[in-house]
């Protein structure tokens, strides 16, 4: 039988908690900067002005989702704190309770009564063990619940600064008003693609491709209609000026 | 849930006794009363302090002329495998794997599928004489109920916290 090496795995399911933070980021820093792009090419002549504009966007942007899943994370983090610490107040004042309870949660997950009945009666030899088990069974939060603000604060926002990047990187280097625009696109649609590839390669998908269309389709789709709602209310700007 | 003064349902069950399943009824228990208590479920936290509790004052009912049966919704099997956990129990366990006499007795939760945390005491005719039940998450008190039976043996107006040695109030007081 191979041996897994629980150190080991529990690092990665760490690092692989903040795959929710780098696909969010990066679609995220794409799909602006791309909107950006596309919007200030139509209503800004000069080519460094358009850049200019795009990389104070990209910067704010960075900042603004970096702070916005740092503050999140850690008032969820709060929030669920506070009430893991209520549980583990009412299981101190009624140990039963957390027993029946436990007990009643191994019997849906397919034990028979009685083993289900040894198990929690082992585990109540270590109330430590018994109190994890049963957050973890009973109300679904492990160590793992818990996300780390400041990491997630830095990961999205450099997974936002890499998306940027990438329709800038095209619209900087290709010259020409109509070349730089459509690099910009091409290169956001494959970023797109390639973030749902990613996705499903650690999901160890095999239709990894189909993983990468969907993201992209639905990230695209998304795009579309922004876009689409933009032109609806366009009139109403004209109109109010 | 029936109350003091109803007839008591009558049952024709197995139930585990001394490490053995045998058939049984209400029919065949001769004592003067009988204190019918039913529980959620064998193999619990909650229970055992119970079924152990009614176990360890045996003798103290028994001086009663007082039978004690348990009954919860699970199979005799299970009731001897309970009963063999818990260091052995020397009073039979009723099996009412389909709740039919939970029911009969009013004290069948559908929503949790289990019968109430509720005492009956049967007396010689087998009328209900007296009838309590618990929350499903606390135990009751075997001090309490033995208090009740002695009380009721008396055949006494017992004053609140009646026990014995306690005066009894005279016929026609009011309390």
């Amino acid at each position: 039988m191979a041996s897994v090496d629980p150190a080991e795995k529990r690092r990665l399911f760490e690092r692989l908690s903040s795959v929710r933070e780098i696909v969010f980021g990066v679609q995220d820093g794409v799909l602006t900067t791309a909107g950006v792009l596309c919007g200030l090419s139509g209503a800004v002549s000069q080519h460094s002005q358009v850049v200019l504009a795009a990389l104070a966007s990209t910067a704010a942007g960075a900042l603004s989702m970096g702070a916005g899943a740092y503050l999140g994370t850690r008032a969820e983090t709060e929030v669920l704190g506070a009430e893991l610490e209520l549980v583990r107040v009412e299981a101190a004042a009624q140990p039963y309770t957390v027993q029946e309870g436990l007990l009643d949660e191994l019997c849906k997950e397919g034990l028979s009564r009685e083993a289900g009945y040894r198990i929690v009666r082992l585990l109540s030899t270590a109330p430590k063990a018994l109190a994890s088990t049963a957050e973890a069974k009973m109300f679904g939060l492990t160590g793992g619940a818990f996300g780390k603000p400041a990491l997630d604060g830095i990961v999205m926002g450099i997974a936002f600064l890499a998306g940027a990047v990438v329709p800038l990187l095209p619209y900087m280097l290709i010259p020409g008003p109509r070349y730089d625009l459509g690099g910009a696109l091409v290169a956001t649609a494959l970023t797109l693609f390639g973030v749902g590839y990613f996705a499903g390669w650690l999901a160890h998908r095999d239709d990894r491709w189909r993983s990468g269309v969907r993201f992209l389709a639905i990230a695209m789709s998304a795009a579309a209609v922004g876009y689409l709602i933009g032109l609806a209310i366009s009139p109403l700007g004209a109109t109010a000026g | 849930m029936l109350k003091p003064g109803d007839p008591a349902p009558s049952f024709d069950l197995e139930w585990a006794l001394d490490g053995r399943i045998a058939g049984s009824s209400l029919a065949k228990i001769s004592s003067e009363l009988v204190l019918l208590f039913f529980y959620p479920r064998d193999f619990s936290f909650i229970c055992p302090t119970e079924v152990t509790g009614f176990n360890k004052a045996l003798k103290e009912f028994a001086a009663e002329e007082t039978t004690i049966v348990g009954v919860s919704i699970d199979d005799v099997d299970s009731h001897l495998r309970w009963a063999r956990e818990l260091g052995g129990i020397g009073y039979p366990l009723l099996a009412d794997p389909d709740g039919g006499l939970a029911r009969a007795y009013g004290v069948f939760d559908d929503q949790q599928k289990v019968a109430l945390r509720a005492t009956f005491i049967l007396d010689r005719k087998r009328k209900v004489v007296f009838a309590a039940s618990c929350p499903l998450n606390v135990g009751r008190s075997v001090t309490e109920t033995l208090r009740i039976v002695r009380a009721l043996r008396t055949g006494q107006l017992c004053p609140a916290d009646w026990k014995p040695g306690v005066e009894f109030g005279p016929a026609g007081r009011d309390f």
